[in-house]
């Protein structure tokens, strides 16, 4: 059996990183007018859900929801971010899987909806509620566990690589935006433009931060009257940070009950 | 989450944003992407280290069943070293799972690549002789079917071929000889998978059950569909161990002096290297056993096979003398 202390340590990150997601959602204010765009607090917002979830399987104490109602919030977020990688996939191309943002987040959501359902089947044995793993129950079909497991490591290691690396952009940057931007304009996180300034002067001259940016990756920046995005606790690493946190604890979540 | 307007971006400025992009990023360097391989293989040790079966009395008794057959030199720090861990199981096997995942997170963090690479090669030394009995070399029970010449020794090897360095002079032929040269890397490659054709033609594996066997004992505790992949392939070898170890053998001699050839013929084996590291990885190992739940690696077959890649023959490696990058761009922390 796996001591507990390490289940709690685990789910004491998974805490973290829902206080850290809860705190990027309040200071974007997203549901405000000027605030930042919901299609981007959807990431935080399947961050808070999912450290709450994983906390709550690894340590019983933390349990929150039924797991069926939890099968159904993952349903509705596998289906989000499936429609949202295909419609980056067709701004982008298959680029999008493996440079996008929201292609880890599908398979974090799925792995999320495949653990409730795998292990909550009649056949794991027990009440079919995950009542926290010291007790170690077992995943059906470990195949897919094990698949489930090799993308998030995967993706894990990519983003600590982009996260380290000197070319690091968008939501990689660990510099990034420690100016706000300013105005509708073409910029990357943080780039700096001036206000009105045009699409292609923007572009002429950008930071290597805002040459590297994928298509798929972009939406439209908020007015100045915005949060001030990228600085602080809304700092793309942040996020990226809480998303690799996550992709490990789940990958150990996957393998302890295989 | 990148914030970059498109609404009203015109085509041309689109197509400028992407040239620039592809200039900034620059091809992807393949030694780096090999580097993140292996340091997804550390990362997934690390956390198959956290399983329940590790934390146990069996983890101990595996880790002492390597001594045997070995050399008394050899055998008794094994049979100290699984003592150890049998008293001191939750502790130790935390520590273990822990160094592992650092070696993963270590090597996937650019900064920390070079520290992180050489904790590799001793921690896979000591793991090679007190985890798994120097991968039973000595025994005479070392196949490379079942995972010889011990799948940690490979980290260590990877770890030398991808160090991010280069030697000065001509351009590499392939990834595995920018730190090493392409004489003393063909020299490791043609060790490895000659002491492989080797050890397949060992008594103990051309036995007429040897192999039948050998795969047959792997369907415990694997899922419904590999334990009939198991034994439909042990059948396939039944009472024809002689025969499969000499196909076997003549496979591992053909690749072991393909990275001698010309670089077609050698790309030829190289393919050839990982359809039997393949093989080997999901008929010999089942996987690594990952889905007994008692694993404390992939085992062999992705290692082989993520090496077979460091050799591919390159158009254009470039080392570091002929490279014309920017000044203050630094080794490990761009191209490495």
């Amino acid at each position: 059996m796996i001591p507990a202390w390490i289940l709690d340590i685990f789910a004491a990150i998974m805490l973290v990183v829902a206080a850290v997601s809860a705190a990027r959602l309040v200071a974007a204010r997203p549901w405000r007018p000027g605030g930042r765009r919901a299609a981007l607090a959807d990431i935080d917002v399947a961050h808070l859900l999912m450290a709450i979830a994983m906390a709550g399987q690894l340590a019983s104490g933390l349990r929150t929801l039924p797991d069926g109602v939890w099968e159904v919030i993952f349903a509705v977020m596998t289906a989000w971010f499936a429609y949202r990688v295909v419609r980056d996939t067709r701004v982008s191309g298959i680029r999008a899987l493996a440079g996008g943002h929201c292609a880890p987040h599908l398979i974090h959501a799925a792995a999320m909806l495949y653990m409730f359902l795998a292990l909550s089947a009649p056949a794991a044995g027990g009440s079919g509620e995950m009542g926290g793993m010291s007790g170690m129950g077992t995943l059906q079909l470990p195949l897919l566990a094990f698949l489930f497991a090799l993308l998030l490591v995967g993706y894990s290691i990519w983003d600590l690589d982009q996260l380290s690396g000197p070319g690091a952009s968008g939501h990689y940057s660990l510099a990034a935006a420690r100016v706000a931007p300013t105005g509708p304009v073409l910029a990357g996180v943080g780039a700096p433009a001036g206000p009105g300034a045009a699409a292609g002067p923007a572009l002429a001259g950008a930071s290597p931060a805002l040459s590297a940016v994928e298509p798929a990756e972009a939406v439209q920046v908020p007015p100045a009257s915005a949060p001030a995005d990228g600085t602080g606790v809304l700092a793309p690493w942040v996020a990226t940070g809480c998303r690799i946190a996550m992709g490990v604890t789940m990958t150990f979540m996957l393998l302890i009950m295989i | 989450m990148s914030e970059i307007a498109t609404a009203g971006v015109r085509p041309a400025a689109r197509g400028r944003l992407g040239a620039r992009a592809g200039a900034a990023k620059g091809a992807p360097d393949v030694r780096r992407l090999l580097q993140l391989g292996l340091a997804g293989i550390w990362l997934l040790d690390g956390l198959l280290q956290y399983q329940a079966f590790m934390f146990s009395k069996g983890f101990s008794d595996m880790l002492a069943g390597t001594a045997s057959g070995n050399p008394g030199a050899v055998a008794s720090p094994i049979t100290w070293d699984a003592t150890l861990i049998a008293h001191h199981a939750v502790a130790l096997n935390a520590i273990f799972a822990t160094i592992q995942l650092l070696l993963g997170i270590g090597i996937a963090w650019r900064p920390t690549v070079r520290v992180a690479l050489a904790a590799s090669i001793a921690w896979s030394l000591g793991v090679w002789w007190f985890g798994e009995g120097l991968g039973m070399v000595l025994t005479g029970d070392a196949s490379p079917v079942n995972g010889a010449p011990g799948a940690v020794i490979l980290y260590a090897l990877l770890a030398v071929l991808l160090w991010p360095a280069d030697r000065p002079g001509k351009p590499a032929p392939f990834t595995a000889a920018r730190a090493v040269g392409a004489p003393a890397a063909r020299a490791l490659w043609l060790v490895l998978w000659l002491s492989l054709a080797y050890f397949a033609l060992l008594p103990g594996n051309r036995a007429p059950q040897a192999l039948h066997d050998m795969i047959a004992g792997m369907e415990d505790g694997e899922p419904g569909w590999l334990a009939a992949l198991d034994r439909g392939a042990a059948s396939l070898v039944a009472h024809e161990g002689l025969t499969a170890s000499i196909v076997l053998a003549i496979a591992l001699v053909i690749v072991a002096v393909g990275v001698y050839l010309p670089a077609p013929a050698a790309r030829g084996t190289l393919v050839m290297a990982i359809v039997v590291a393949a093989v080997i990885w999901v008929f010999g190992e089942a996987f690594g056993e990952i889905m007994t739940g008692g694993a404390t690696d992939p085992n062999s077959g992705p290692l082989l096979a993520l090496l077979a890649l460091t050799y591919w023959p390159a158009r254009a490696v470039v080392t570091a003398s002929a490279r014309t990058a920017p000044a203050g761009a630094g080794e490990g922390m761009t191209a490495s």
